[in-house]
């Protein structure tokens, strides 16, 4: 499945379904990272991870990649052993991670011409993710002149014309303030409307996490493990008032209380 | 205002060296065999016009090819290396030592290599712009950020593709850093190249050949004035360093627009 053809395919596919068994990771002869990790997500699921720093969030993301392979357990994603560079899987980084020396077009355009895409079809697509993000008239910029907001904007652009099926992010908003982060956290909703895939998101924002999420997984640290796993009951599209509401303001409380529970003190 | 100061202050300190130069070679009397005056060597610069300009291109020859040689060569070392420890391993050390044996020793068993002539004199500069070349490129093929090179294997690229789109671009500040170094260097190498395996015809030769020349004939204005011509030869270079320097990496690197980000 490539290029447009995503776009088509969206009711049949909501996203791929991520299993992990048992998976414990450690690097070289060190303490584990993570240690008898079972998670399941279902197609389309948005599941966010939150937890202390060290507590191997990152890790599982890059697990879940085919970055680095598991130490120990199993995990599948889309029926599949984990595999960098798997079509419909794409990662989100911590910062926009852009390459400086391409303007923001071709920043777009770089999964796709790295698979070999004809010219003319990425150069549609590329116009069209910027559009959907909302940055139509960036294309001919460098990552220097727009803001860490647009940055990110441009990221998600990126791992978005790829159409995936998976998208793991890494504290993707972690750097902007908060006024830009409740704009892109509406947006990503907005755009996951329209073309649903499977997302795992690393945060540190119990806000982020509640508003964006169907579960939030609260990991302990040393060794990554779950403490617990909260159900978000709201349905989508989710409005931005959603965040005044006092179900929300609850689940937020809920949220806060679990991660201070499992932090070292 | 400040473009003003950017010309004034040069050209204010130019003039109070010439000041000191006049000054002190009236104040002790120093001949002009030992110190000619600025004026003078311009009359012997202007005298000499034909050699000059004749052995600013044999010794530009000689150090344009020694520098392309050693860039190229350089390049294609350092990506060798970058991509395999065991062949950096393999290398680094005789590199090194290369770099760390004299110039002055090297010429001579180039000359016993090659003979007199153009072949010995860019081997010189080779040498010399070699290392600078090598050293700054390999660090800046293994300085690409961690996450790019993730992103590249996401994207599931070819090595070929990540060499091309992700390790060549990141490491152009590096390389060129390495080129304006080997390009001040290059005049440098071609003239020592000159003066040790230097040939001439008609009496004419490199610029390193000429300072020889003038010296055992007395020509001392005229001697100034190579030094001159010299000088100018490593301007050309470093120039045109810098402006592919500037053609390059003047629309995304911090060395250009550090002052205009916002």
């Amino acid at each position: 499945m490539r290029g447009k053809e995503g776009f088509n395919n969206l009711i049949m596919d909501p996203g791929l379904h991520v299993r992990l068994a048992g998976v414990g990771k450690r690097f070289g002869a060190g303490p584990g990272v993570i240690e008898e990790f079972s998670l399941a997500a279902a197609p389309g699921e948005f599941v966010s991870l939150i937890g202390p720093s060290g507590c191997g969030k990152s890790t599982l993301l890059r697990l879940i990649a085919g970055l680095t392979p598991p130490s120990a357990g199993e995990i599948s994603v889309g029926g599949a052993a984990p595999l960098a560079g798997r079509e419909g899987v794409f990662l989100i980084f911590q910062d926009a991670n852009l390459l400086p020396w391409r303007r923001v077009a071709a920043n777009v355009e770089l999964p796709l011409m790295l698979r070999g895409d004809p010219a003319g079809a990425r150069h549609e697509r590329v116009r069209a993710m910027l559009d959907l993000v909302g940055l139509p008239h960036a294309a001919g910029h460098y990552p220097w002149q727009l803001s860490g907001g647009m940055r990110m904007r441009v990221s998600i652009a990126r791992a978005l014309s790829v159409a995936p099926r998976l998208l793991l992010l890494d504290e993707p908003f972690g750097a902007l303030d908060e006024m830009t982060r409740d704009r892109l956290n509406e947006d990503l909703l907005a755009i996951r409307e329209r073309d649903p895939f499977t997302a795992f998101f690393v945060t540190h924002s119990v806000m982020e996490a509640v508003f964006l999420s169907n579960r939030i997984i609260v990991l302990s640290a040393n060794p990554g493990r779950i403490a617990r796993e909260i159900a978000v009951p709201f349905s989508y599209p989710r409005r931005p008032e959603l965040r005044e509401t006092p179900e929300f303001l609850a689940l937020i409380a809920e949220t806060s209380h679990a991660l201070r529970s499992v932090l070292p003190r | 205002m400040k473009r003003a100061t950017r010309w004034l202050f040069p050209l204010g300190t130019g003039i109070l060296l010439l000041a000191v130069w006049y000054g002190a070679k009236r104040l002790w009397q120093i001949p002009s065999f030992v110190l000619p005056t600025p004026g003078e060597i311009l009359a012997a610069a202007w005298q000499e016009r034909r050699t000059l300009v004749a052995s600013v291109l044999i010794t530009g020859r000689g150090a344009l090819l020694g520098f392309v040689a050693a860039v190229g060569v350089g390049f294609l070392l350092s990506l060798v290396m970058a991509f395999s420890l065991r062949l950096k391993q393999s290398f680094y050390p005789y590199i090194l030592m290369l770099q760390m044996t004299p110039v002055v020793i090297l010429a001579p068993i180039f000359v016993l290599w090659l003979g007199q002539g153009l072949p010995a004199i860019v081997a010189v500069t080779f040498m010399i712009c070699f290392f600078p070349v090598v050293a700054n490129t390999t660090m800046g093929f293994l300085s690409a950020d961690r996450g790019w090179a993730e992103l590249f294997v996401v994207c599931r690229a070819t090595r070929w593709q990540e060499i091309r789109y992700l390790r060549i671009p990141a490491a152009m500040p590096y390389f060129l850093t390495g080129m304006k170094i080997a390009g001040t260097l290059a005049p440098i190498g071609a003239i020592t190249g000159d003066f040790l395996a230097g040939t001439q015809e008609n009496g004419v030769g490199g610029i390193g050949f000429m300072t020889i020349a003038y010296f055992s004939q007395l020509k001392i204005p005229a001697l100034f004035a190579t030094g001159v011509t010299a000088c100018l030869l490593g301007f050309l270079f470093v120039g045109g360093v810098s402006l592919l320097h500037w053609v390059l990496l003047r629309r995304w690197h911090d060395s250009f627009i550090g002052s205009r980000r916002n």
